[in-house]
């Protein structure tokens, strides 16, 4: 069966005050002990997945390209001895505009990483430092360039909408921006405020203002209209990419097709279990230095829990479920009103309807 | 049977917080009724709400040995919702210490106390408290009770309950200021009951003040208003544990258990006599039906255990004969009951004996008062404010209004007048107690008072101002209903009653008010505030276009098909009114008033 990879690396410069990822400012002295771990992590877990097909490998975080080439080279060489990686597999990288140059992307693509995912967010300096970015739009298109001469033919650039300061023109410039530099992908979030981060605080004291949901569906809607225009396919949610370019290694997520999550935090899934080692890079370096599975909490997903699921991604990635899966007369209020379309049978959202997703969910499968 | 000259019956009126809990504390001590070791503070309040409300609810009478005299303590309630049952425990006594917090001075509870008791006939023993606080002004509380009182300033004492300084010299003026009861022994027996209570095991225990005759323990006896027989299965005196003697006489306070199931065949109020041909032929004067004066609809919060509602109310009807309620339907909230209360404390303590005691979850509509429609001769009732008819289908419309006194320091006397102005009150008088301190009396609507009037006037006057008042008939007025309509429904829990000229701002509030309520819905949805057909304040709730989760990958994945099961669980808790899903938290915070309405005045 196709399976994906997932390595976390949990090191950042600085850390941006929205984020709740599983992420760390000033632990770089553990980045030696923690490439090893990696490496050791890698022997552990590859019992009972050599018989998998690995069709993508991701470097995620954190900031991967904070750890040196040679190091992320010999991660994927090792994963390679290892599993059954298969030839022509998506093997992406992510990276923060400012912690790459020409020579470091060259020496990745080298490696074997040959998608680089770059954190731009925007190309608006006010909404950058409100997102507490350390990088400015110029660091953007530097890295962009640097990309491709280093030869990166499929880039993916991240996009983060709605922060407090961004109106919907400034939206657009950085739309604009974006498509001009023609990367073969792009992903664009609503940014969510998460209650346990710095800007969570500062949202629930009043000191930042919530986004403003009825802007963020325009921005949206705008989204929508000038990627499609330049030529992107629209394949998930918050995803867009031009024709063969969707990313396989999150299909494979939003398909529900095994993977195995490494490093701190990383999470994996197969069948009808899903798991997920320790948070702290402390913690994991720990568990993993004395020989065990730094596993940290498990779940097994009932059939009812893996019905929501199959739901909900699949209407996420706009294949639609299956118009038979639903109670007659669940969809109707929602093909009236324009949420849904009916697309060879299945019930597919529509953009006004993938806004609402939740909402659909409940309503087809709740 | 102790001799009348040797009895004092007495008992200690005060504003909230004046330290009458601590001075009967005090009064036990030094009477060695209990033991150092048992003593608990405050050992007259009883049951754990009062504790935590710092209140009297049910007024108790505590017998204390002291040089020979037999001297009873009645506790009294301190609260206005409460009056019924203020007056008849006054009625059982000869004397009140009137006791004044040293620093706070004369306050509003005190003065309407005060009135009661005179106007009881009681001999009123003036004392002023905590003398041993630095901030106390003895001398000048002292001087204002006198100008009160009409008397001689040095014959107001001056105790410390926390201290017991001074308490044996209060003791000794009971004892000489108040006079003796009367009574004859051979008379038909007339006594009093004061106060009722449900035992689980004993039944229906009443406390009585025997005014004539002798209650003997086994007798049989009769209730002269509910005309209920039974055996008095046991008398007895609290002292201040229950203490069974074989029979009360004349002027003695006490306990009586009846074997009654029920406190409504044994009322307060009521002449107790002996059944038979010794019986009196006429009852002690004064008897009265406790009237609800406040009214709430309460409903399950989640639907489905309406008749664990009923079983609940059944039981505590048993405890509390003040307690109405018959059941009503109502389209938002489903089966519930119309309950009707002596007032907002009343309320309170109701809804949280059904939330604590039966550990059920209720939502309440907002409180009304009654209103008496009249047509032609014919006069109807009406407790609920979506059985307020269409206007010009009657005459006219009374509400009930009330005598308040409120007293405030000189300074805020401006924003009490106003406030007072503002929710139609007539003055009836103002005067100054001291150049520092005013007293006014109005007579106001109820329907003000229950709605925020004293959320308003504690926040007006920083809390100085403190409030009292009485029921004081009807009045007519110029009343309309408002009704709310959630997308064209209308919402029978949002219906109020309100003076024509406030029925446009209260629309607008409420429809202000359910706009931060009401969660957008997948269509605009209106909410619209109306008199009869004429719509006076509308908001639209828009369409909500954005509920998706921006994210979902490997590791998200179960926390947000989490999300969504709780997102799930939130709905089915949601009601349908018409096609709007309107959450339980609307309800309850649309239907709040103002919290502090009873909390804050305790
Ligand atoms: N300093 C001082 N505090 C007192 C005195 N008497 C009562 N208190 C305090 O005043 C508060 C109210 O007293 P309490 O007896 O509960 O008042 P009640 O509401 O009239 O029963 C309590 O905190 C008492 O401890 C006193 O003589 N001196
Ligand atoms: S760079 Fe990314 S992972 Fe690192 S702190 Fe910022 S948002 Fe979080």
């Amino acid at each position: 069966m196709s399976t994906g990879i997932y390595v976390h690396v949990p090191f950042c410069p600085t850390r941006c005050g929205y984020c709740d990822f599983n992420a760390y400012a000033g632990l770089d002295g553990l980045k030696p002990r923690y490439v090893t771990a990696l490496l050791r992590e890698v022997e552990l877990a590859a019992p009972g997945w050599d018989d998998q097909d690995v069709v993508s490998v991701f470097l995620g975080g954190g900031t991967p390209t904070t750890l040196d080439a040679a190091d992320l080279k010999a991660l994927l060489a090792h994963l390679g001895d290892r599993f059954a990686v298969a030839p022509g597999a998506e093997v992406t990288v992510e990276a923060n505009p400012d912690t790459v140059d020409e020579a470091k992307l060259a020496a990745l693509r080298d490696a074997g990483y040959g998608r680089l995912s770059m954190g731009a967010q925007s190309f608006d300096r006010t909404v950058l430092s409100s997102l507490e970015r350390i990088h400015d739009p110029d660091s953007v298109h530097r890295a962009f360039a640097a990309a491709r001469a280093a030869g990166y033919e499929n880039v993916n650039l991240d996009l983060i909408y709605g922060a407090d300061g961004e109106g919907l023109d400034s939206w657009e410039r950085t739309l604009l921006e974006t498509v001009a530099l023609q990367p073969e992908h792009v992903s664009a979030y609503a940014l969510t405020i998460e209650p346990a981060t710095p800007l969570g605080r500062k949202v629930a004291s009043g000191a930042v203002p919530a986004p403003d949901p009825d802007l963020q569906a325009d921005m949206f809607a705008t989204a929508c209209a000038v990627l499609c225009d330049a030529g992107y396919g629209h394949y998930e949610v918050s995803n867009w990419a031009k024709p063969g370019y969707e990313c396989r290694h999150n299909l494979g997520y939003w398909e529900r097709r095994p993977y195995l999550g490494l490093g701190a935090g990383a999470h994996s899934y197969r069948q009808d279990r899903r798991w997920w080692n320790v948070r702290p890079p402390e913690e994991y370096l720990r568990r993993v230095g004395s020989g065990e599975l730094p596993v940290g909490g498990q779940e097994r997903l009932e059939p009812a829990d893996a019905y929501l699921e199959e739901v909900f991604l699949r209407l996420r990635i706009l294949e639609g479920i299956p118009a038979s899966w639903v109670e007659p007369g669940r969809a109707e209020p929602f093909l009236e009103s324009g949420l849904l379309e009916l697309d060879h049978d299945a019930l597919v959202p529509t953009e006004r309807g993938m806004l609402l997703l939740n909402e659909l969910v409940l309503a087809l499968a709740g | 049977m102790t001799e009348t000259s040797r009895i004092r019956n007495f008992c200690i009126v005060a504003h909230i917080d004046h330290g009458k809990s601590t001075l009967a504390d005090r009064l036990l001590e030094l009477t060695h009724a209990v033991a150092d070791r048992d003593m608990r503070a405050q050992y007259l309040d009883k049951m754990d709400l009062e504790r935590e409300r710092g209140i009297t609810i049910k007024a108790q009478a505590v017998r204390l040995a002291h040089d020979g005299y037999e001297l009873n303590l009645i506790d009294t309630p301190g609260h206005v919702d409460f009056t019924y049952e203020v007056s008849r425990s006054l009625a059982a006594c000869e004397g009140a210490i009137l006791l004044v917090d040293a620093a706070q001075g004369i306050e509003a509870q005190t003065l309407a106390n005060y009135h009661l008791a005179r106007d009881a006939g009681l001999a009123i023993v003036p004392a002023l408290n905590k003398i041993d606080l630095p901030a106390a002004d003895p001398d000048e509380v002292a001087r204002e009770l006198g100008v009160l009182l009409g008397r001689d300033p040095s014959e107001v004492l001056r105790i410390s309950a926390k201290t017991g300084e001074g308490v044996p010299e209060l003791l000794r003026a009971v004892i000489e200021r108040v006079p003796h009861p009367g009574g004859d022994a051979s008379k038909p027996l007339q006594a009093l009951i004061f106060d009722s209570a449900f035992d689980a095991y004993r039944g229906v225990i009443t406390y009585v003040r025997v005014h004539e005759g002798v209650l003997p323990s086994r007798a049989r006896i009769r209730m002269m208003a509910t005309k209920v027989e039974t055996e008095a299965e046991e008398t007895g005196v609290m002292s201040p544990e229950a203490t069974p003697i074989s029979q009360l006489g004349p002027g003695e306070v006490g306990y009586l258990v009846t074997g009654l199931k029920d406190v409504h065949q044994a009322k307060v109020g009521d002449t107790i006599t002996l059944a038979g041909k010794h019986g009196a032929k006429e009852p002690l004067h004064g008897y009265r039906e406790p009237k609800p004066m406040v009214w709430s609809g309460l409903f399950p919060a989640e639907g489905g255990d309406y008749s664990d509602l009923r079983d609940a109310l059944d039981k505590l009807k048993l405890s509390d004969s003040a307690l109405h309620y018959e059941p009503e339907t109502s389209q938002a909230l489903g089966f519930g009951f119309r309950c009707g209360f002596l007032g907002l404390l009343h309320m309170d303590i109701v809804k949280e004996r059904l939330e604590r005691e039966f550990d059920l979850e209720l939502i309440a509509t907002a409180p009304n008062v009654e209103f008496r429609i009249a047509r032609g001769e014919e006069v109807t009732v009406v407790h609920n404010p979506a059985e307020m008819p269409t206007p010009g289908t009657y005459d006219r419309v009374e509400e009930p209004v009330v005598f308040a006194t409120v007293v405030t320091p000189s300074d805020y006397l401006g924003a009490v007048l106003d406030l007072c102005q503002s929710r139609r009150g007539e003055q009836v008088d103002m005067s100054y107690m001291s150049p520092e301190r005013a007293e006014v009396h109005y007579v106001l609507p109820l329907t003000e008072i229950v709605f925020d009037f004293f959320d308003q006037l504690k926040s007006r006057t920083r809390g100085y101002a403190s409030l009292d008042y009485e029921p004081w008939g009807y009045q007519t007025a110029d009343l309309v209903r408002v009704d709310v309509l959630l997308h064209g429904e209308p919402v029978d829990a949002f219906s109020s009653v309100v003076h024509r000229d406030k029925a446009y701002a209260y629309g607008r509030q409420m429809v202000e008010r359910l706009k931060t309520l009401i969660p957008r819905q997948l269509f605009d949805v209106a909410i619209q505030a109306t008199i009869g057909s004429r719509i006076v304040a509308r908001e639209t709730v828009k369409a909500k276009r954005k509920d998706v989760l921006a994210k979902c990958y490997g590791g998200d994945i179960t926390r947000k098909r989490k999300l969504l099961e709780e997102q799930k669980r939130g709905k089915a808790r949601l009601r349908r009114v018409g096609r709007v899903d309107v959450p339980q938290e609307a309800f309850i915070a649309a239907l709040r008033v103002d919290e502090g309405a009873s909390k804050g005045k305790k």
